[in-house]
């Protein structure tokens, strides 16, 4: 059940998600800065993005906790795989 | 679109005890959590391909096509505003916003694959393939004078058709439910403030099939 | 199925005008899909059984005709003497049949299917139109991983592990659509579980009757539950893992081939991030249906119960993070190695507190040996044999040795077979009344019993005895070998133990088959039982219950001292009982 609250203004996150997009296009071509710079600074966007989607229009902000930890569990794992997957090149 | 206190973000059925949520939202949440772990193998491989590969990987835009995929992502998280606009206007009673914002969805959502499969088809005719790079093919000569890595393109094609591929895959489920849903409950009338739950259910899985794109491009055409 | 459809039909309360086809074929009802897959699985524990008595044949004799090799094709076994080729895919569907379709189908099919419904109080599962498609999506991954076997070249043969480059080029494996069938009939089965697990989940979490709260839950209920969490998170990765495998196949990707950089290690990781909680899936529901069937036959409670919560939850959280140890002789990081041999010491003890826990149940109870009782009693003590092979392979100089040897095939053997299956055959026996209104044959219960417990150890103890000598898995000829030749008598008994034990499961398929429909009839609660389910009639009806029940203690009252008889139903209110206070319920 979601707790009572204000809806969220769903035109202004579009305008966020499209200036964010904007920001991934211009960081990827135009700025000359050091790849590992650019990689760190487009996963930042790209995960700020899905946290708007995730969090006002799936509309996880304003439900439980326990519905929370539902969405978030399978995430610890993905990384754990990706760990372990990404380890065998490390050292 | 209403600002309106939200006395109507009650939900608007009897919450269940247990998580009070009710279950068709429930069962979406779930069945989401395993849809987050498939694309984890998915996206997680190509990570670890990537990441493991002795040689460069191809720069962003040479074979595919930011601008085309730009505007796809653009509509597909358009699609998803149209998706939570015909979930907040049921909820407030508005049937015509209702069913007139999911056909939008929907459109957008067929646009999207429409789109995806005119790339798939340029990449094959320019020779990118899910086994790679064909020979005598456009792509192949880039390859040879060195503008594409020889040594990673097998694994380039494999991951992008792949990944790509599902995540198409599920935008056309997502296009097909809700277009059974656009005709057989939304248009004679089945839903209202107190009874929407195939739209809000629906919309859970678009927004996350959206969610998915929008690491997907970055990830992939980006980097 | 006329005899059943008869005893249902005659228990059924109210107004039933669904089809015959609606009621039996595509049925909704948890109870009828749980007993399709019973019928399904039960087949399938036969076919698997069968390929390994091949394989018994050709270690003990090998070079030897076997009887009955005359019925296979030429390609496959001229004159009888199988060939290197056919062995490999024995052993490869002996494992994936046994594995997928018999042990997982049928502790998740089946029980969690039948049981949650009933004892949590819910006419239903939450979705019953996805139970049914999760059961005919397995019905169809089943009959193309059994019409692979009969396709040309043969059916799939790189090991139920389908490690690649064997797996995924037919050039090295010698079969295509063998498998390519392989991986088409996992992906089916991916999905049959995935939509199974969604809906267990919700059901456990919002169907439960009145007073039903989480720690009075049945522990059958709570492994079952805690399983399907396992279920959902795991095997999206083997579908994943399982497509790109297909993909291998059939469309020339290089996910896994290193000659265009791909990772053969990569799939590994894959199968035994999956492969790991899939093995926690196959014991964690037997170990449920172990506690009730303990409690039962001790007319005492569950010792810990709580803790006996938090195993099972302690089990599911490490199972994640032990998969590398199938993988310390594969190459992958030594560091990465060293870190899972830690985590996988640490699974044993909450294993081992469970064990502790069933022991202190018995401890000084009224024991009643009855057929599922023996068979909870087997379990502990098989389970604790495997649990203890375990730890030498989870410490990794010594797994070095011992990796692809017969040790390890014991210690699968002692936890499925000695663990699952045993379990599995006290379940059938305990609910079968529920579920087919009669009673299986107590006599011939025991003698089945007895028999499959002596020669289920004959058959397996002696292979860690020669695992441990170095008689390597999957193997086609040990005589080749100078240092295995001394345990050629040794492969001869286990041979002709597993022959011995194949046989003694007629008995089994006997009584089953005669029990539903010339058994006694059974009465509503033949087992003096506490759970839910045992307040319906025998069989229970569509919709299990007109009103549903209310709750007020937990599942393991026994021997209440005081309580006129020696057990409490959860149903059943006393003076004493207060009524739960409930949040505003759902309309169902």
């Amino acid at each position: 059940m979601e707790t009572a609250h204000k809806r969220p203004n769903y035109i202004l996150i579009w305008i966020y998600l499209a200036v964010l997009t904007a920001a991934e296009l211009a960081l990827a071509f135009e700025l000359p800065i050091k790849p590992s710079t650019k990689l760190a600074l487009l996963l930042f966007l790209a995960i700020w993005k899905a946290l708007l989607v995730g969090l006002y229009f799936m509309h996880l902000k304003f439900e439980k906790w326990n519905l929370r930890m539902l969405a978030i569990i399978p995430i610890p794992l993905a990384l754990i795989l990706l760990f372990a997957g990404m380890s065998e090149h490390i050292w | 679109m209403s600002q309106a206190m939200a006395g109507a973000m009650q939900p608007p059925f009897p919450a269940e005890r247990g998580i009070e949520v009710y279950n068709k939202k429930l069962g979406m949440w779930i069945f989401l959590a395993s849809e987050v772990m498939f694309f984890a193998a998915l996206i997680g491989s190509y990570v670890i391909l990537r990441f493991g590969a002795a040689g460069v990987w191809a720069k962003p835009g040479i074979v595919l096509s930011i601008q085309i995929t730009a505007f796809n992502t653009f509509l597909l998280i358009c699609s998803s505003v149209s998706m939570v606009k015909a979930y907040a206007a049921i909820q407030d009673g508005f049937q015509d916003k209702m069913k007139f914002w999911l056909l939008m969805t929907i459109l957008g959502g067929a646009t999207f694959v429409g789109i995806q499969v005119f790339e798939y088809i340029h990449l094959v005719e320019h020779g990118f393939t899910p086994a790679g790079v064909r020979e005598g093919s456009h792509l192949a000569e880039l390859v040879a004078n060195g503008t594409l890595p020889a040594a990673t393109m097998g694994l380039y094609g494999s991951t992008f058709f792949t990944m790509t591929g599902f995540h198409g895959f599920h935008v056309t489920c997502g296009v097909i439910s809700m277009l059974y849903l656009y005709l057989f409950k939304a248009l004679p009338g089945k839903y209202s403030p107190q009874d929407f739950s195939g739209i809000e259910v629906v919309g859970l899985y678009w927004h996350f099939v959206d969610l998915v794109w929008i690491i997907l491009f970055t990830i992939v055409y980006l980097v | 199925m006329t005899t059943v459809a008869a005893t249902a039909h005659a228990a059924h309360a109210q107004h039933d005008d669904r089809s015959f086809i609606q009621k039996y074929i595509f049925s909704t009802d948890h109870k009828i899909i749980g007993i399709q897959f019973l019928f399904l699985t039960l087949f399938f524990l036969a076919i698997g059984g069968l390929l390994a008595m091949q394989i018994r044949w050709q270690l003990a004799y090998p070079g030897t005709p076997m009887p009955g090799g005359r019925f296979l094709p030429e390609t496959m076994a001229p004159g009888g003497v199988l060939l290197p080729e056919y062995y490999l895919q024995l052993v490869t569907m002996h494992g994936t049949f046994m594995i997928f379709f018999a042990i997982m189908l049928l502790l998740v099919g089946v029980y969690a299917n039948f049981l949650i419904p009933l004892k949590i109080g819910a006419h239903d599962m939450a979705f019953p139109r996805i139970n049914m498609a999760s059961f005919w999506s397995a019905f169809v991954s089943g009959i193309i991983m059994l019409a692979s076997m009969f396709v040309p070249e043969g059916a799939a043969r790189a090991g139920w592990t389908m490690y690649v480059p064997l797996s995924a080029r037919h050039d090295y494996s010698g079969a295509e659509f063998g498998q390519e069938m392989w991986s088409l009939s996992i992906i089916f089965f991916g999905l049959s579980s995935i939509l199974g697990s969604l809906n267990y989940i919700t059901t456990v979490i919002n169907n439960r009757c009145a007073g039903m709260t989480w720690f009075r839950l049945p522990l059958s209920v709570w492994a079952l539950f805690i399983t399907a969490i396992l279920g959902l998170l795991a095997v999206p990765v083997l579908a994943g893992a399982a497509i790109m495998l297909l993909f291998e196949q059939i469309l020339g990707t290089h996910f896994f081939d290193p000659s265009a950089g791909g990772q053969p290690i990569l799939w590994q990781h894959l199968f035994w991030f999956f492969g790991h909680p899939e093995v926690y899936i196959l014991i964690l529901p037997a170990m449920g249906i172990v506690s009730e069937l303990i409690a039962n036959g001790s007319r005492k409670p569950i010792f810990g119960y709580h803790s006996m919560v938090f195993a099972i939850c302690g089990i599911a959280f490490l199972g994640w993070i032990v998969w590398g140890h199938h993988m310390f002789v594969s190459g992958m990081n030594p560091t990465l190695g060293s870190s899972f041999m830690v985590s996988t010491l640490l699974i044993a003890v909450p294993s081992a507190i469970k064990v502790f826990n069933w022991m202190g149940t018995m401890w000084r109870g009224n024991l009643r040996f009855h057929v599922p009782m023996l068979h909870a009693v087997a379990f502990v003590a098989m389970f604790t044999i495997g649990g203890l092979s375990g730890i030498f392979m989870a410490a990794t100089p010594v797994d070095m040795f011992i990796h692809d040897t017969y040790f390890i095939v014991a210690h699968i053997h002692y936890v499925l077979f000695g663990g699952s299956l045993f379990a599995i055959f006290g379940g059938i026996v305990f609910w079968f009344p529920k579920m087919f209104g009669r009673m299986m044959n107590e006599g011939w219960g025991k003698v089945h019993f007895w028999l499959t417990f002596i020669f289920y150890n004959a058959t397996f103890f002696p292979m860690h005895i020669i695992g441990m000598a170095g008689h390597m898995r999957r193997l086609y000829d040990p005589t080749i070998y100078d240092f295995l030749k001394p345990m050629q008598p040794m492969n001869v008994f286990i041979s002709i133990s597993a022959f011995l034990l194949y046989g003694t499961q007629i008995i089994f398929f006997l009584n089953f088959w005669w029990s539903l429909f010339k058994g006694k009839k059974a009465p509503q609660n033949p087992w003096s039982d506490n759970g839910l389910e045992w307040t319906t009639p025998s069989p229970a009806p569509h919709g299990n219950w007109e009103t549903l029940p209310t709750v007020y203690r937990g599942p393991y009252e026994f021997s209440v001292p005081g309580a006129s008889e020696d057990f409490i139903p959860q149903n059943k209110k006393l003076p004493t009982d207060r009524d739960p206070v409930m949040a505003p319920a759902a309309s169902h």
